[in-house]
């Protein structure tokens, strides 16, 4: 791993005043695929919106290439740092309406090239967002983190909604993107699923950190 | 006093009616129209003393808009500061309606002229706020997840609330709308049909009525959209963030 694209610094996660999760420290780099484990309602979705300051940590800090999160506009935090969530919303409108959503004008090749990215043909900008599967869904919103040119994607239970073919699909796009350079964290309550896809794993519970290192040692049954 | 005593032998109809019917709504509707009786005597009595006392006036404009702010503030359950937000959207909407149009001398401000306008405007201006307010509350309960999806593409929390907003003040907006659109086809208007029975000439009646329109349209307008950003403020958080309202349920 090289110089860490993401650093959580001794972070502490609450909801509603309850901490969930303390002294999390992590660097993720690029190309760095990293699991985040543990039983629902551990913090770790929290801890994944603290990322992107759609919740702030109670306690530490976070860093995207060595600056400070709170330091930055948290618009271009929100582009560099691509969240996608469990079942993600799509937005009204065709597909093409989500990819460009608050982009100045993107070039159309940038689009196809997003969906390609995601393993979705570049024909899908025209469908309907809300008339697509769950599978495609999570891909258009992959696709749509993707466009923004992101360091780093953060995936939220990927695979919990979807069909197991569909899951299947999800993993390999996940095993690609980190190996085409991006720094993943994942979320799951499934550690099969982390095995497969993450280099690394942190387990969590009981409100820090259990277990950290290589997903094959972490996650051994 | 024949109206009056026509108007109650309705009443006593309406009941005979309800009881015939099997519809259980005798009490309500005596109730309901003696209550209605008192409250018109009591504001008869009471602006008979504002008209022959002109500081009252100010008084009388001050109850309408503290009353008009509790009863849209109320409708705002869950946004911290309410009855301060909804008073403000309130007073800017009449301020922006009442002072052209009294400084122009459209309206004299004797309290005869005063009254009844500023009361209207407030009641425009009340109603707009309150639909408009808590729809996008509500809105914003509902839709936090699109609204979290938008923030997770990058825009700020106005491009992320805009959808929202919009429709927000559409909704708020459309009974002024469909009144001003309909008016004379539909209904009468009350200011109208108030100043034929008050023997003005239908001319001098509906030049009023359409003053009095226009100016709704204006003042619910911008009390919808100081709302709308009142509203918005007291949701958004530091940091580009948008939280529910407060609470179970609104």
């Amino acid at each position: 791993m090289g110089a860490p694209r993401i650093s959580l610094d001794t972070l502490t996660v609450a909801r509603a005043g309850r901490v969930l999760l303390r002294d999390v420290t992590l660097d993720v780099g690029a190309g760095d695929s990293v699991a985040l484990v543990g039983p629902s309602g551990s913090g770790k979705s929290s801890l994944l919106r603290c990322l992107v300051r759609l919740d702030e940590p109670a306690g530490g800090a976070v860093r995207l290439d060595g600056r400070d999160i709170r330091e930055l506009d948290p618009c271009e935090l929100r582009r560099r740092v691509g969240l996608v969530t469990q079942a993600p919303v799509m937005l009204p409108g065709s597909v093409r309406d989500n990819l460009a959503y608050g982009l100045d004008d993107p070039p159309p090749a940038a689009l196809g090239a997003a969906l390609e990215r995601a393993g979705l043909s570049p024909d899908f900008t025209e469908r309907a967002a809300r008339e697509l599967s769950g599978g495609e869904s999570a891909r258009v919103a992959v696709a749509r983190a993707l466009v923004r040119e992101p360091a780093a994607l953060l995936l939220d239970e990927p695979t919990a909604a979807l069909d197991r073919e569909a899951a299947g699909d999800i993993e390999e796009l996940i095993r690609q993107l980190a190996a085409g350079g991006l720094a993943i964290v994942m979320v799951t309550h499934d550690e099969p699923l982390a095995a497969r896809v993450a280099e690394r794993a942190v387990r969590l519970g009981a409100g820090s950190v259990q277990a950290a290192g290589r997903a094959a040692e972490v996650l051994r049954p | 006093m024949t109206q009056v005593i026509v108007a109650a032998a309705l009443v006593v109809l309406a009941v005979g009616l309800s009881r015939a019917g099997g519809l259980g709504l005798e009490r309500e509707l005596l109730v309901t129209a003696v209550r209605a009786a008192l409250q018109l005597a009591a504001v008869g009595a009471f602006v008979t003393l504002v008209f022959e006392h002109g500081w009252l006036a100010s008084v009388f404009v001050a109850v309408m808009l503290a009353t008009a702010t509790i009863a849209a503030g109320r409708r705002l359950a869950g946004i911290g500061d309410r009855y301060a937000r909804a008073g403000a959207a309130i007073a800017v909407g009449v301020a922006v309606g009442t002072v052209p149009l009294f400084a122009a001398g459209a309206f004299d401000t004797d309290p005869r002229e005063l009254i009844p306008i500023v009361g209207i405007l407030t009641g425009g201006a009340m109603a707009a706020t309150a639909v408009t307010g808590r729809r996008l509350a509500e809105a914003i309960g509902d839709d936090l997840a699109a609204v979290e999806t938008r923030l997770a593409l990058g825009v700020n929390v106005r491009t992320a609330l805009h959808p929202l907003v919009r429709s927000a003040a559409v909704t708020g907006l459309i009974p002024a709308l469909d009144q001003t659109r309909n008016v004379g086809l539909v209904t009468l208007p009350g200011t109208f049909v108030g100043l034929i029975l008050g023997g003005a000439s239908p001319a001098e009646a509906a030049r009023v009525q359409l003053t009095v329109l226009l100016a709704l349209l204006a003042v619910e307008a911008v009390s919808a959209l100081v709302i709308v950003r009142l509203v918005s403020a007291a949701l958004t958080q530091p940091g580009e963030r948008v939280v529910a309202p407060a609470g179970p349920g609104i």
